[in-house]
């Protein structure tokens, strides 16, 4: 192979280079990755897919302006035209007198989220993941006969940040995952069942519980109808709460919240959840799928809590938002890749365990939809708040099953949905995407159908 | 290149290369993918090593053929471009789509204009000798507008997107994404919550085509088909929507998002008949999955880039026009809902529900339109829901996305007449 840079090379290059441009800061971003994916069907290995990925994303701070620019061509001409695509870059957006690039040196925290080794396993280990899975699957009941697909996927990656202004960092990290959607028939109905888990050490996986889960999932559905238009309380697992979790994420931007497009702006110290709700975001889990001891801009990372029994306390900032709002930045400028600029998001969002005995809640409930499924997830509008999705779900008295149902919608707006949970769990689950959250019951929402 | 202009500045100027190659070696019923970034012959070599480690277990050998490189005709016109366009002129345009939204209403309160130019260099060699390129040069000028009233926000988008050159992006273009986006969140901030419930529904042919993309489209899919897991498995030659439906997916309409040369296997792109007149003909297919199917090779395996296998997905998708006159569909409907604009969609192809967001439509009283709703979506199951729309107008509208399909993005463009659904069931909220 051609004259391959190190990491630390690499960055040297691109520090040195910005020095020679005579910018007034610079950063320049690298991540290295190995990752693959195995695909089974029929009970034997269908597809292996081997990754690799180098790259790196410089930004240039010169006159209160920034620009962007990234390459994969890591040779010492590629970078060096990199710094200077930024330099020019920079010369296109206009002046901000609060940006500004890291100068704090970050802690060196043990995150645990890095076990070396977990894209070099053999492929038998790393295929027979997605075997357990689907074997668990059927295993559970004779209706489970197929499945759309079942991946197991890893990867192993790098991340390093410098800046002009004296930071220097790196951290590595691994994850692994297994997702599957089986699909139960009978008498002519055909229902998938999707569930997907992840963890940051191979051992961690349980592809039993993933299969089972599916399993559970598709069979609960078979056989649904429709339900009347009405209003209904709303039970969310632990599954299903953490993917409307994901679309209030942007609530707490402070980038959104100072664009006015935010329904928490101007709201902190007010409540804007029911006193059951207790949200943080901690990108200091261990072993958390979302942990990181620095962001996408080098800023160290913490642990917040975002809403406290119900009262907003504070937002997530990136540097130069932190500025315009006067307050410490919480390192929430989370990067995707290389190629990406930061964009403020959460690392380990969750709501925290609750002390109800979710199913004596549900069973004190006349009548209530227990959410199985939810499609559109991608549509919620994060501005307005406002959501209106497809559903399956069980329709439930007094806590039994009456009959699964499908065809149908649920709406609200996320502030309302914040309001109106009366029952938190005690069963807080995190999710291959690093959400959380125990099972919420929600007192009315309106249900769209026949 | 990507600039953004968000709260009356350009916060952000980005640009980049991003170069790589994949090696798929095929044996039995077994595929393995290497790729990455390579700067050179070396990096490719070493691919190619790891690609073929993954089946160095017994399988036939096969000697490659010799390549014989050949031209396929492009689609797309690039008059102008946008590479050699200067920047100045690009910011011009996000500052003009910022005046434009700014102006149309006092309840405007917030503006980001996106501008994005892609130049994707494509070249497929295999075993076979085939030998084949393309360049994809794709343009997209977002806008979205949020409005305030009281303490109701609400935003308005819209976009213009295309395979193709920088003339596509008039001034006139974009002042009208611009003003759509501005009076879409205005009008939806004024507008009372659409009520859920099962509705006769008007969908424009303006509303763009995420319906036939979610409702019909994934499910005929080769991938699904063959698996036998989609509604419409093996029900070629029967009949699986109302006599007045035909849908085409042509990866060669000019200019449109979802358009090229090739697909990327190398497979010319193609116009393949669907369903016609409510028949189903074929799926969309790649090269493996044509031939388990028997059906021909349509050029629909597409990858998000060289990190991707290619899989079978949807190109610029449409129901063709009919003889309804679209005014006269309006007309028809005592009470009901009339669909301006479609946002996205989702679908469970297994079971055939499907969802899409509605993020612009009216109340129809007395075959007219009347108050503004908002906050809707659609449910239903798409062969039932193909069989029962009674009336397809003589016109024909196009909407732009990108469909995400097992992880990957795809640009795409879909399309329809205005049609009338007897009864259908809109997600919304009961006072």
């Amino acid at each position: 192979m051609s004259e391959r840079l190190t990491n630390d090379a690499t960055v040297d290059i691109g520090l040195a280079a910005l020095r020679s441009l005579a910018v007034a800061t610079g950063e320049v971003f690298l991540r290295e990755a190995r990752s693959g994916s195995v695909e089974i069907k029929d009970g034997a290995i269908e597809s292996v897919i081997v990754r690799g990925e180098r790259g790196i994303g410089i930004r240039v701070l010169d006159e209160k302006r920034l620009g962007f620019a990234f390459t994969s061509d890591l040779s010492a001409d590629g970078i060096r035209a990199c710094a200077d695509t930024a330099r020019r870059m920079s010369g296109v957006t206009e002046p901000d007198d609060d940006l500004l690039l890291a100068s704090r040196a970050v802690d060196d925290a043990d995150l645990d989220i890095y076990q070396a080794g977990i894209v070099d396993r053999p492929l038998a280990e790393r295929g027979g993941v997605a075997l357990a899975v689907e074997e668990a699957a059927r295993a559970v009941d004779p209706r489970v006969k197929q499945f759309r697909k079942t991946t197991y996927s890893d990867s192993d990656s790098t991340t390093m940040i410098a800046t002009t202004t004296g930071v220097r960092a790196s951290y590595r990290e691994s994850y692994c995952g297994v997702m599957t959607s089986a699909v139960a028939s009978e008498n002519g109905d055909r229902q998938i069942g999707y569930h997907g888990e992840a963890a940051r050490r191979f051992a961690e996986l349980e592809p039993v519980r993933v299969g089972q889960r599916a399993a559970q999932r598709a069979i609960e559905k078979l056989g649904a109808r429709p339900l009347v238009t009405q209003k209904l309380p709303v039970v969310l697992d632990p599954w299903m709460a953490m993917e409307l979790l994901r679309a209030i994420g942007p609530l707490f931007s402070a980038d959104n919240v100072l664009k006015g497009r935010s329904l928490f702006a101007g709201k902190v110290g007010e409540r804007v959840a029911s006193e059951k709700v207790t949200v943080v975001d901690d990108a200091r889990k261990p072993r958390g799928l979302r942990s990181a001891p620095f962001d996408g801009e080098g800023v160290a990372t913490t642990t917040r809590t975002l809403i406290d029994r119900g009262v907003l306390r504070g937002y997530l900032t990136s540097l130069k938002t932190a500025r315009k709002l006067q307050v410490a930045a919480t390192g929430n400028a989370r990067r995707g890749g290389y190629g990406s600029p930061s964009r403020i998001g959460p690392s380990n969002l969750f709501v925290a365990a609750g002390t109800d005995d979710a199913p004596a809640v549900v069973r004190g409930l006349d009548r209530a939809l227990a959410v199985t499924s939810l499609l559109n997830l991608h549509t919620i509008d994060p501005v307005s708040g406002e959501f209106s999705l497809g559903a399956t779900g069980n329709y439930l008295e007094r806590g039994g099953r009456v009959h699964p149902a499908q065809g149908i919608t649920i709406a609200g707006n996320l502030t309302h949905l914040l309001n109106a949970v009366v029952g938190v769990g005690t069963d807080l689950l995190f999710g291959p995407a690093g959400f959380g959250s125990p099972t919420l019951v929600i007192s009315e929402l309106s249900i769209g159908g026949a | 290149m990507q600039l953004i202009l968000d709260d009356n500045r350009i916060e952000d100027a980005i640009s980049g290369v991003d170069q790589g190659a994949g090696i798929r070696v095929t044996s039995g019923e077994r595929t393995t993918y290497a790729n990455g970034n390579v700067a050179d012959v070396d990096d490719l070599i070493a691919l190619a090593g790891r690609a073929a480690r993954g089946v160095a277990d017994g399988g036939e050998l096969h000697e490659a053929a010799e390549p014989h490189p050949d031209e396929l005709p492009r689609h797309s016109t690039v008059a102008i471009d946008p590479r050699s366009v200067a920047v100045e002129r690009k910011v011009g345009l996000l500052r003009r789509a910022n005046e434009v939204a700014r102006v149309l209403d006092p309840r405007v309160q917030q503006v980001t204009v996106s501008y994005g130019e892609s130049v994707q260099e494509v070249l497929i060699a295999n075993s076979e000798g085939l030998h084949r390129t393309d360049t994809r040069v794709r343009l997209n000028l977002a806008v979205h507008v949020v409005a305030k009233q009281g303490d109701v926000l609400e935003s308005g988008f819209e976009a213009l997107r295309g395979t193709a050159g920088f003339e596509m992006l008039t001034d006139e273009a974009v002042e009208q994404a611009a003003t759509d986006a501005a009076r879409r969140a205005v009008l939806n901030v004024g507008a009372d919550p659409a009520p859920a419930g099962t509705y006769t529904v008007v969908l424009s042919s303006q509303a763009g085509g995420t319906l036939i993309h979610e409702s019909v489209g994934h499910g005929l899919e080769a991938d699904l088909n063959l698996k036998g897991l989609s509604v419409y498995s093996a029900r070629i030659g029967q009949k699986v929507a109302s006599d007045l439906i035909t849908v085409i997916d042509d990866g060669t309409d000019p200019d449109k998002r979802g358009t090229a040369a090739m697909d990327d296997e190398g497979t010319p792109t193609s116009r393949t008949v669907l369903i016609e007149n409510g028949v189903l003909r074929t799926y969309l297919s790649d090269r493996k999955h044509a031939e388990k199917l028997e059906i021909g090779q349509s050029g629909n395996a597409r990858r998000e880039s060289f990190r991707y296998l290619p899989i079978c997905r949807m190109t610029n998708t449409m129901i063709a026009p009919g003889s309804s006159d679209p005014n006269e569909i309006l007309r028809s409907v005592k009470d009901g809902i009339f669909v301006k604009k479609m946002g996205g969609g989702q679908v469970d192809v297994v079971s055939g529900n499907f969802a899409f967001e509605i993020t612009e439509c009216y109340r129809i009283r007395d075959g007219k339109l009347a108050e503004p709703l908002r906050g809707a979506t659609l449910v239903g199951q798409g062969p039932k829901l193909m069989s029962e729309i009674d009336m397809v107008g003589s016109d024909l509208g196009y909407s732009t996305g990108t469909c995400a399909k097992d992880g990957q993005g795809a640009p795409v463009a879909d399309a329809q007449p205005t049609i009338r659904i007897p009864t259908v069931v809109v997600g919304g909220k009961l006072k």
